[in-house]
């Protein structure tokens, strides 16, 4: 380095009058501050005074001087602000360490004002600040950074920029993807999401082959209806692929559970459909330039689609395929045919172990209510939608036990047993209904628990029953039916803003009666879910009106769930509610504030909720508190162990307790160990609600995750339901613990988030709802909203599943098996084990090879059901060897058993038993994935049925590769009759409860395992 | 095969020194863990000290092998780590003479591993005393380094900045890599690198010192941004070392007593060569301050011999004697200007002036000027007057001149345990009490999980886990 090791002497000429000497320093000085900074810094003013000073020739010099040097002293809003008064002399493109530093700083501190302007601060702007950013938006372009650009863009509110960077990218899709993705993650502000929603969906019909299942989803968050139907009438009437397209989205859109938002959209087809019909066959024949304005719009698809199947014209369709494809839709959009087939899904699959819950009926004493009917509880969620009422119609003695509220309960579980079972509905429950003709006159308790249950089955497709259960809430003056009615109507009719429903319920609401009251405002909330109706505020006044505590707490929970996901525009109501004196209205805000902002992660929300939790008087608030913290960190799991685990050990064990649900709430379905190590020592609490708050938070992380990590539940579970020292509050954790852990016959999760990642209104509010049992055991059955079913189901387009479709999971078929069967707890029966495995397996394989070479026989409902038709004695014996049909039933069993000791679960790989384990395995359809298993799912090529869109769970569409290619064998076709059968032997079963004579009669023959259930290979 | 000798010995690793490979290879792995598990602090401080420990046994071939086995074969930094270290080796057959390991050579590396190979390298050129080779291979780290912006690099990153400025400071090129420095300090505090920010501090600061730049290093030590809490005691300990220094040169001398007294504090015992440093200063603003150190402070067995001369001068101080204090002077002043402290040593003529007046003092009721002048070997009597004024003026003794009669008259030595000098000394020693409680809780860390017991257990635990990972490469080293 040559000569100078001070700045000193530059800087005295700083003093001088003469102008050219103050120049040539400051030019010194900008060319070596690098060095000198620190020098420069304490003549600082020196400098400043001569930016400031209009009539030296060369301010910008001494601003970019002054810059550098705040820069080094770590100052950078000074620096920014001297580096703009630089201006040119600020080289934008410079790649030095400097100038990157403060264009850094420039953008955030533009991203910031303009959020402030956004947000009504009102600051103005900088010109140069927005010059410079503006450069840098060239730059990105220049540079071909286009995902920066939308970045900056989405940061800094800035639309028009956002449109910018998308349509002058090459790879626009890619773009909008990355947007899409980015605007659903990152920006906070409801409203400007909605525009970047807006901007996107534009910006797609734009492109050359546009992503309509993503500008369908968009239009969901939009609530926009009437573009949602035109898109996809545009698509009914295209091509095969098209039709098959629409189906798709169609499974997308009921996923999200959006009832009123699906009656609207089938509401605006049916307006479309009769007239553009005809109009529709005509266009493609006359060519796309006599197309008429509608179909216009999606020219460029039919373009592409008719040069690609030209020999198979869409004009030759005339309106019957199109009011075909239109049918079936439908019924896709009612609902109807995703919920058959995963119901179908369920009841085959069942492997909900007995076992577990006769145990727990052993051990748990029939005077226990709370336990019994947690027991209950247990079995309705463990059989959730798989239509086995099995343990029910073996114990109907001991079912017999349950009175008043507990029989409420049991009944509303036959409709959580049943669940999708919507055309039987009325034939399950009808031995329970208010009207039932022939019945003996039931109790009102079973009666409102029936209707409960006719809720819980249709949920949120409640258009079949809305007027029955209706008409059973005008007929009744009674309080428990009105309950019943109330909470089965709010449900089945969720979020269908129907206000002669809400004229109803409200009438009931004004009785003032209490019990009646509290259901009355859940249902008004169910009702209005999400809407933020204005009637929230006489809901409201009537909550001050009354006196009834029990009405309070309805009505404020209602109207919580009034403000779901309604973000900033919930802010009013959350202001009102957590300043309230009442501590019940509190406690309302508590979860007004969770629901509004649900898996938002939004800061402001958090800290108020940490600060209630911390600081109000009430615990119930408190727990309140914290427990929606795990709303507002659904989205970000991992985030929530990390936020309650101060919380966790907290003195106050409702603060604890609020935690561990918190954390169960935010990580269901996960499995994420460190939310397992936060509720791991609370299961050992000193407090007894901590413990049972800490094992069902267990039982929601672990739901259908690997049999490792679920083993020390059990373990808990195992030492605790039966165990006469421990409280009876853990005991009820434990056994509802259980129910949960194998919810839906080990065979679903809980979905808080649809298979394309938003957020499911039904599920939260269910689990919301699931919440309240702390004061309410019967809306504990309201978790079921909340179970989703994991199955992978192949659809062709005919809506049927085909048989021969298989997909690959690259992972041992250990990993993800089912858990293997409890032991039978008699020890004297131990030593007899071994043989009687033996025989069983062998009994097992000979019928299952039997059942191989007839391929026809898939019927029935599964082992399970199998296990449901056994022979209660022999069942009772807990002899595995016991009769023919004890094998049956025990086929899988009894195969696991044995596969246990070799560490072998699945009873797909029967054949390669003593084999090392493979590395993969193939699972026909429909496939069991569970939650951990997605990311190993692939599938193979060269099948005939390929998917439109690869997806490892839920629904996907299928199309045909050889259209001719020979019958296709569909599932679930031949057992029609058995399905029709189960519900009718159900319902005698279901009678049965009530009436245990008519038991007996349960004569439908036990069905084998199908064979679609194991790999020919 | 050199290695199959001692399989047998192996066994017991606790007590046999353990092999470089082996070492070097535990700690690519340890790095390989560290970045996946993102964690920046103890793993790579134990990557050092290890390598530390087996630094000076590791041999050009060892070298070369681990070269050879981390990097891929065909990346530049390879290349020129390998030239580099082939030419301490004296010979290109040394490559071949070491058969290829079983291990092939990675694809890719990572950046931590890499860099890791390049501070083994540049430890090695600088143990072997070639400078220019270390500062062009230090020159390239520093460039690759740029291009990365990894928090996981940091600890490796300072290391090789602190060798780079090791490397010209031997090389005598100090002052050419200076602005290199500071933007590396910059770039290191933009991106909140504490680590290397608090380095490159230390080394800007020494740079400056070394050219007696006093003033330069104080402005930019008063400028610079630093890290609330230090991330790394050695560095803290230069920092004090050098502010000490720079306060010490600037006549405040409490103050400079204060940091360099918390630097050989801090220090670890380990490090004699920086405590002799310090001491030597810490001595100087001690007599400066009028304080005489303790003469078990000079007697230490491993500080004795360079603390020598400061003996000396620590003595010829106490006694008063100027004639002795000159004679020491002159005979040490190699000593003190190779040290710079020199010029504090100059400056401590005048309490040799005043420790000798103030024994005079107290030794007489009534002296005459002329006397003292003699006592003190000063040449004039008026000089003599004058300074005693001063000295009476400033506090240093107690008396008053009689200007007609030519003498200074010393007032009846008082009870110190009457007046408030026992009550400061007891405060002084208080205040430091509390300052080094005060320092070791700001020390204390907290993991993010929780409390010291969890801490403690993760210790445990991570000691299992060094033995096992020892264990398995030394097992590794049986298989060659």
């Amino acid at each position: 380095m040559a000569g100078a090791t001070s700045a000193a002497h530059v800087l005295a000429l700083l003093d001088e009058d003469e102008d050219s000497l103050k120049l040539y320093a400051l030019q010194q000085l900008d060319r070596s501050g690098h060095d000198f900074w620190f020098q420069i810094s304490s003549s600082i003013a020196a400098i400043e005074a001569l930016y400031e000073d209009e009539d030296f020739s060369h301010r910008e010099l001494a601003a970019l001087v002054a810059s550098k040097v705040f820069y080094h002293l770590g100052d950078l809003d000074d620096a920014l602000t001297y580096a703009l008064g630089a201006g040119s002399l600020f080289d934008v493109n410079s790649s030095a360490e400097y100038v990157q530093t403060i264009l850094a700083r420039c953008i955030d501190t533009y991203v910031e004002q303009r959020v402030k302007e956004a947000e009504g601060g009102g600051a103005s702007l900088d010109g140069r600040l927005v010059a410079i950013v503006e450069r840098l938006f060239e730059r990105c372009y220049s540079d071909g950074q286009y995902e920066q650009a939308v970045g900056i863009a989405l940061e800094s509110r800035r639309l028009d920029q956002l449109e910018r960077a998308i349509t002058s990218s090459p790879d626009a899709v890619r773009t909008l993807k990355y947007a899409l993705e980015v605007s659903q993650k990152l920006v906070v502000s409801r409203d400007f999401r909605n525009q970047v929603l807006r901007l996107v969906v534009r910006l797609y019909e734009g492109v050359a082959a546009p992503d309509y299942a993503a500008i369908c989803r968009c239009l969901m968050f939009l609530d926009d209806p009437e573009e949602v139907a035109a898109i996809l009438f545009r698509l009914l009437g295209g091509s095969d692929d098209d039709a098959l397209l629409a189906y798709q989205i169609a499974f997308d859109l009921v996923d999200a559970e959006l009832q009123a938002f699906m009656g609207k959209v089938n509401a605006r087809l049916d307006q479309l459909a009769p007239s553009p019909a005809p109009a529709a066959a005509p266009a493609p024949a006359a060519g796309e330039a006599a197309a008429p304005p509608a179909a216009a719009e999606g020219g460029d698809q039919m373009e592409m689609d008719q040069a690609a199947a030209a020999a198979a014209p869409a004009a030759e369709e005339d309106a019957s395929p199109f009011a075909k494809r239109l049918s079936r839709f439908k019924s896709v959009m009612s609902g109807a045919v995703p919920i058959e087939l995963e119901r179908q899904f369920l009841a085959r699959h069942n492997h909900a172990d007995l076992q577990i819950l006769k145990n727990i009926r052993a051990t748990v004493e029939p005077r226990n209510s709370v336990c019994h009917s947690a027991t209950v509880f247990a079995n309705s969620l463990m059989h959730c939608g798989t239509t086995v009422d099995a343990f029910l119609r073996e114990n109907l003695d001991w079912l017999k036990k349950a009175t008043n509220w507990a029989k409420f309960s049991a009944t509303a579980g036959l409709g959580v047993i049943h669940r999708g079972n919507v055309g039987k509905s009325r034939a399950i429950m009808a031995p329970y209904l208010p009207s039932a003709p022939g019945g003996s006159t039931p109790s009102p308790y079973s009666e409102g628990g029936a209707l409960y249950a006719l809720g819980l089955i249709h949920t949120s497709h409640g258009a079949d029953v809305r007027e029955f259960l209706l008409g059973s809430l005008r007929g009744t003056q009674h309080e428990v039916t009105q309950h019943g009615a109330c909470l089965g109507l709010g449900i089945a009719a969720l979020g269908t803003e129907d206000e002669e429903a809400f004229e109803d319920v409200k009438n009931v609401l004004y009785m003032d009666n209490a019990v009646a009251g509290e259901a009355a405002g859940l249902s008004l909330g169910l009702l209005f879910a999400g809407s933020g109706t204005d009637k929230a505020a006489e809901l409201l006044a009537y909550a001050h009106e009354t006196q009834h505590e029990k009405i309070i707490r309805g009505v404020a929970v209602g109207l919580a769930l009034v403000q779901y996901g309604r973000e900033e525009a919930a802010e009013g109501m959350i202001e009102q509610m957590t300043r309230e004196l009442d501590p019940i209205l509190r406690y309302g805000g508590m979860f007004v504030t969770g629901l509004a902002y649900c898996g938002t992660s939004n800061n402001a929300a958090i800290q108020k909720l940490l600060h209630f939790a911390v600081s109000d008087v009430s615990n119930d608030v408190r727990r309140a508190a914290v427990l929606n913290l795990g709303f507002l960190l659904a989205s970000t799991p991992e985030q929530c162990p990390k936020i309650v685990s101060l919380l966790a050990e907290s003195y106050n064990p409702h603060v604890r307790y609020g935690a561990a649900m918190a954390v169960g709430i935010a990580c269901a379905g996960t499995g994420m160990r460190e939310a397992m190590a936060l509720l791991e020592p609370l299961v050992k609490d000193s407090v007894d609600f901590v413990q049972q708050g800490a094992l069902i938070a267990l039982a929601l992380v672990l739901v259908e995750q690997p049999e490792s990590k679920a083993k020390t539940l059990r373990g808990h579970i195992d030492r605790l339901y039966g165990n006469k020292g421990a409280e009876i509050m853990t005991r009820m954790g434990a056994i509802m613990a259980a129910g949960i852990l194998d919810a839906g016959g080990c065979n679903a999760t809980l979905g808080l988030r649809s298979r394309s990642g938003h957020f499911r209104r039904t599920a939260v509010i269910g689990l919301a709802l699931f919440t309240q049992y702390w004061y309410w055991y019967p809306l504990s059955y309201c978790i079921s909203l909340a179970v989703q079913p994991t199955a992978l189901i192949g659809v062709d387009a005919s809506l049927q599943a085909p048989k021969h479709f298989q997909v690959v999971s690259n992972c041992k078929p250990s990993q993800f098996a089912y858990a293997p069967p409890v032991k039978v707890d008699d020890k004297k029966d131990k030593a007899k084990l071994p043989t009687a495995v033996l025989s069983t397996t062998v009994r097992a394989k000979a019928r299952a090879a039997k059942k191989a070479k007839d391929a026809a026989a898939g019927d029935g409902g599964g082992g399970a059901a199998a296990a449901a038709a056994t022979p209660p004695e022999a069942m009772d014996t807990d002899k595995p060897a016991g009769g023919e049909a004890a094998a049956a039933a025990a086929a899988a069993d009894g195969e696991k058993k044995e596969g246990g000791e070799a560490e072998e679960g699945g009873e797909k790989k029967k054949e390669e038993k003593a084999a090392p384990e493979p590395a993969s395995f193939t699972v026909d359809n429909p496939a069991r994935v569970a939650p951990g298993q997605r990311k190993y799912i692939s599938f193979p090529p060269g099948q005939r049925f390929q998917p439109i869109r690869p997806a490892p769970s839920g629904f996907v569409l299928l199309r045909d590769s050889q259209p001719d290619g020979g019958e296709v064998e569909y599932l679930f076709q031949e057992d029609k009759p058995a399905a029709a059968a189960a519900p009718a032997a159900a319902a005698a079963a279901a009678e049965g409860a009530a009436a245990p004579a008519a038991a007996a009669g349960a004569g439908d023959e036990p069905p084998p395992p199908e064979p679609f259930e194991y790999v020919p290979s | 095969m050199k290695d199959a000798a001692p399989a047998e010995e192996q066994q017991k690793p606790a007590v046999e020194p353990i092999k470089p490979p082996a070492v070097l290879r535990s700690n690519v792995r340890l790095i390989t863990n560290a970045v996946a598990e993102k964690e920046t602090r103890t793993l790579f401080g134990r990557v050092l000290r290890q390598t530390a420990a087996v630094r000076r046994q590791l041999t050009a071939q060892e070298l070369q092998a681990f070269l050879a086995s981390a990097l891929p074969p065909a990346s530049a930094a390879a290349q020129q780590l390998q030239e580099a270290v082939k030419q301490v080796g004296h010979g290109a057959a040394d490559l071949d003479m070491c058969p290829a390991r079983a291990a092939p050579p990675p694809a890719n590396a990572l950046p931590e591993v890499e860099m890791y190979a390049h501070l083994l390298t540049l430890m090695f050129l600088l143990d072997h005393k070639q400078y220019e080779l270390a500062q062009q291979v230090a020159g390239a780290a520093v460039d690759r380094l740029s291009t990365f912006n990894r928090r996981t690099l940091d600890v490796i990153a300072a290391r090789i900045c602190s060798y780079l400025s090791l490397a010209h400071e031997r090389a005598g090129s100090l002052p050419a890599i200076r602005s290199r420095l500071l933007a590396l300090h910059r770039t290191a505090v933009l991106r909140h690198d504490d680590v290397g920010a608090e380095t490159l501090l230390n080394l800007l600061l020494r740079n400056y010192l070394a050219d007696s730049l006093y003033d330069q290093a104080e402005r930019l030590r008063a400028k610079a941004q630093r890290p609330e809490t230090s991330r790394s005691m050695q560095q803290a300990c230069r920092y004090l070392h050098y502010l000490g220094r720079i306060r010490a040169v600037q006549l405040e001398y409490s103050e400079a007593k204060d940091c360099l007294q918390q630097a050989v504090r801090k220090a670890p015992t380990s490090a004699v060569g920086f405590r002799v440093a310090v001491a030597k200063w810490l001595v100087l603003v001690r007599l400066l301050l009028g304080e005489v150190p303790d003469r078990t402070e000079f007697t230490a067995p491993d500080t004795a011999a360079p603390l020598a001369p400061y003996f000396d001068l620590t003595q010829a101080v106490r006694g008063g004697d100027l004639s002795a204090f000159s004679a020491v002077a002159a005979a040490h002043e190699a000593v003190f200007r190779a040290d710079r402290t020199h010029n504090l040593v100059v400056r401590l003529r005048h309490n040799v002036i005043r420790a000798g007046l103030r024994r005079i003092s107290l030794a007489y009721f009534r002296i005459s000027l002329a006397d003292v002048a003699a006592k003190l070997g000063l040449a004039s009597v008026t000089d003599t007057e004058s300074i005693v004024a001063k000295a009476i003026r400033d506090g240093g003794i107690e008396g008053v001149i009689d200007h007609e009669a030519g003498t200074l008259e010393a007032a009846r030595p008082a009870d110190i345990y009457a007046t408030d000098e026992p009550q400061a000394a007891f405060h002084a020693r208080i205040a430091f009490c509390m300052d080094v409680h005060n320092e070791a809780v700001k020390a204390m860390r907290y993991g993010a999980g929780g409390g010291a017991v969890k801490e403690f257990e993760d210790a445990t635990a991570l000691r299992e886990k060094m033995e096992e990972e020892l264990q398995a490469a030394l097992e590794e080293d049986e298989d060659f």
